[in-house]
């Protein structure tokens, strides 16, 4: 289940990442709250304003679809435990790298 | 091969224009994702690493050369251009917009193909003998029995909502293809002491978490009792099926649980005490209607060695091994089936591109009497071909890397999407499988190996099978980390046996030395090359292959 993710402390940066309804595709919410497809663009969370951003993302159900938190560097970029799981949703399968995102979308 | 009816046709296309309407309303927001939820997975969409995945039903793993090309198409339009065959003889496509989905249920309607029941606590598509039809071994065809209880099991209010899913296949031949013995409801079609071809029923077999062989609960039902029987074990089933507990919910707990003497028991009381109007009584002419759909084609009478075949062998080596590999005996002489691997080197082990697909349909059509099968080990067969047809069969296969000889061998890997794909995985199956092939990639060396069934799971959900692998590697995820616990001594066949966990889990990029450990002590020790891998597990134990496996590279 997306939504069995493994629990993260407070003040652990984290990123909001959900998929896009329309599409499937792996998105991650902005600093100023769009949704954008680049991990690299997420906004950097720590409490008490990941809470106010994984709200904003679960009632913003027509966009996306199961938002979650994920663990980042405190400078952005895929951390921790779920690092190899979070870097293939960011980059696509390791065994079909031009099936990642670079390949556009159905 | 069966057509619709008009009752099937409109039933897959309101189920389409039904689903069309319920995924419109989730796209304007008035549906949630909570409600959306099991609306979709009742109509085969997942919610995968990276996007929605569609899984199209392919009954009893039979598909047309239309059909095949319908695939094709969906791949090449909708998706990334690819497509990926499952251990359960359907496809799943990994990059489908969720817009684009009522669409391609169209298409699909448009050739009699649908997702429904691809998902969800139902009865799934049951599957078969991939050789059913062809093979000199078989009693008679099962088909015809899938067919049956596909369209029984088909939108049936009483099984739509049991504790968990629920598997069936069929196999009419001795030698198992179909692995009955690993499903919920296995049937082995036998003659009784009369000689009338009925079914031996086993019932509670699977993987996942807790696996399990399946057990005889009826030694013979006939054709005339055969749904009355299953519906006697779905009702116990469905009344004792634990559903406090989706770990265990899956009738092989309910056998275990309850005792295999104490569940027949159950089950023969329910059927027994069946009225006459609650028995599903098949009118023979429906039966007939049934088989006719399954009529053997028309063979040609041919001599049993073709002049072209025996030719080419001698002139091209490849050819000579992929006939020594790939080719299946058939009953008719003349005849053969023809295996394609879907396992080269460094491809995702079922993966199909849209133009394979077409390829595959445009030899079914010129040399295969028009018939595909999606074999359980996520490989491709075309049942009937004329022997004289295959050096040309061959050489298309070729030109489109689908002439792999390796079939049953150890690079024919089964491994499930694994981390790359699915949302539910542990660790990666498909580099796993990719490592192993790349050690065992000199043909020579692995046709020496001979026969060995290796089975990947990306997690405990043992979609890659890995209990019943030869040699089983299961991911599990340590802190993090992608680590493999690896099983020996499984196997899926008329023998059916659950592997055992070897020891601890090995690294990622352990997996492949300790292969090749295994290998070289199986050469060391089997009494020829006769004798297969699972053989010498069988008579020395595993002791010696665990010291290989652990032992430092
Ligand atoms: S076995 Fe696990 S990882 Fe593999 S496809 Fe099934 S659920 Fe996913």
């Amino acid at each position: 289940m997306s939504s069995a993710r493994p629990k993260l402390k407070p003040d652990t940066p984290k990123a909001v990442t959900a998929w896009n309804t329309q599409t499937g595709r792996t998105v991650y919410l902005t600093s100023e709250r769009r949704w954008s497809e680049d991990v690299l663009d997420a906004a950097v969370l720590t409490a008490p304003q990941d809470e106010e951003e994984l709200a904003f993302a679960k009632g913003d159900e027509q966009t996306v679809t199961d938002p979650y938190f994920m663990q980042v560097k405190a400078e952005g970029g895929v951390d921790g435990r779920e690092t190899l799981r979070e870097t293939i949703r960011a980059q696509g399968p390791t065994n079909h790298p031009m099936f990642g995102k670079q390949a556009g979308s159905p | 091969m069966y057509r619709y009816d008009q009752f099937d046709e409109q039933l897959v296309r309101e189920r389409a224009a039904q689903f069309r309407g319920q995924v419109e309303r989730r796209l304007s927001g008035e549906l949630k994702e909570d409600h959306f939820k099991p609306l979709r997975l009742q109509n085969g969409v997942y919610l995968q690493l990276h996007a929605y995945m569609l899984r199209v039903a392919i009954p009893y793993g039979q598909l047309s050369s239309r059909k095949m090309r319908q695939l094709a198409m969906i791949a090449d339009t909708y998706d990334k251009g690819y497509g990926h065959f499952t251990t359960r003889q359907n496809i799943q496509y990994n990059w489908v917009a969720l817009k684009n989905i009522p669409d391609v249920l169209d298409k699909l309607a448009d050739v009699e193909m649908h997702a429904i029941q691809t998902s969800g606590n139902c009865i799934r598509n049951t599957t078969s003998d991939h050789l059913a039809g062809a093979n000199a071994d078989e009693l008679e065809d099962p088909r015809p029995w899938c067919e049956i209880i596909r369209q029984w099991s088909t939108i049936h209010p009483e099984f739509a909502f049991l504790p968990r899913k629920f598997k069936i296949a069929v196999t009419a031949a001795a030698p198992d293809r179909a692995a009955i013995k690993v499903h919920d409801i296995g049937l082995l079609m036998k003659p009784n002491a009369n000689g009338e071809v009925g079914f031996e029923v086993f019932v509670g077999g699977g993987l996942g978490r807790t696996p399990h062989v399946g057990v005889s609960v009826r030694d013979w039902v006939s054709k005339g009792e055969l749904l009355s029987y299953l519906e006697a074990i779905m009702r116990v089933y469905n009344r004792f099926g634990r559903r406090d507990n989706k770990f265990k919910a899956r009738i092989k707990i309910l056998v275990n649980e309850t005792g295999p003497e104490e569940f027949t028991r159950l089950v023969e009381e329910e059927f027994a005490a069946q009225g006459p109007k609650e028995k599903v009584v098949l009118p023979d002419e429906e039966v007939a209607r049934i088989m006719a759909y399954f009529a053997p084609p028309e063979f040609e009478d041919l001599p049993e060695v073709s002049q072209a075949f025996e030719r080419e062998k001698a002139r091209n080596e490849g050819f000579a091994r992929w006939a020594r590999i790939n080719l299946r005996a058939h009953r008719t002489p003349g005849y053969a089936s023809v295996h394609i691997s879907l396992k080269p080197q460094g491809v995702a082990p079922g993966d199909a591109t849209g133009e394979q697909m077409r390829v595959m349909a445009d030899l079914a059509e010129q040399y295969g009497m028009d018939d595909v099968r999606v074999a359980h080990e996520q490989d491709i067969v075309l049942p009937h071909v004329k022997m004289d047809d295959l050096p040309a069969v061959y050489a298309k296969l070729v030109e489109h890397r689908l002439a792999t000889a390796n079939a049953g061998l150890i690079t024919d890997l089964i491994a499930c999407p694994g981390l790359d794909y699915c949302n539910l995985a542990n660790a990666r199956s498909i580099s796993v499988a990719n490592d192993i092939q790349a050690e065992f990639a000199d043909a020579d060396f692995e046709e020496e190996i001979g026969k060995l069934h290796v089975n990947i799971s990306g997690c405990i959900n043992a979609c890659g099978h890995h209990h019943v692998g030869h040699i089983g590697v299961l991911g599990v995820d340590k802190k993090g980390e992608e680590f493999y616990q690896i099983t020996l001594g499984g196997r899926a066949d008329e023998k059916a046996a659950i592997g055992d966990i070897a020891g601890p889990g090995l690294r990622h990029e352990e997996v492949r030395p300790a292969f090749r450990r295994v290998i070289d002590k199986y050469l060391e020790v089997r009494n020829g090359k006769s004798e297969t891998f699972i053989e010498v597990l069988e008579r020395l134990g595993q002791e010696p292959f665990k010291e290989a496996l652990y032992a430092s590279a």
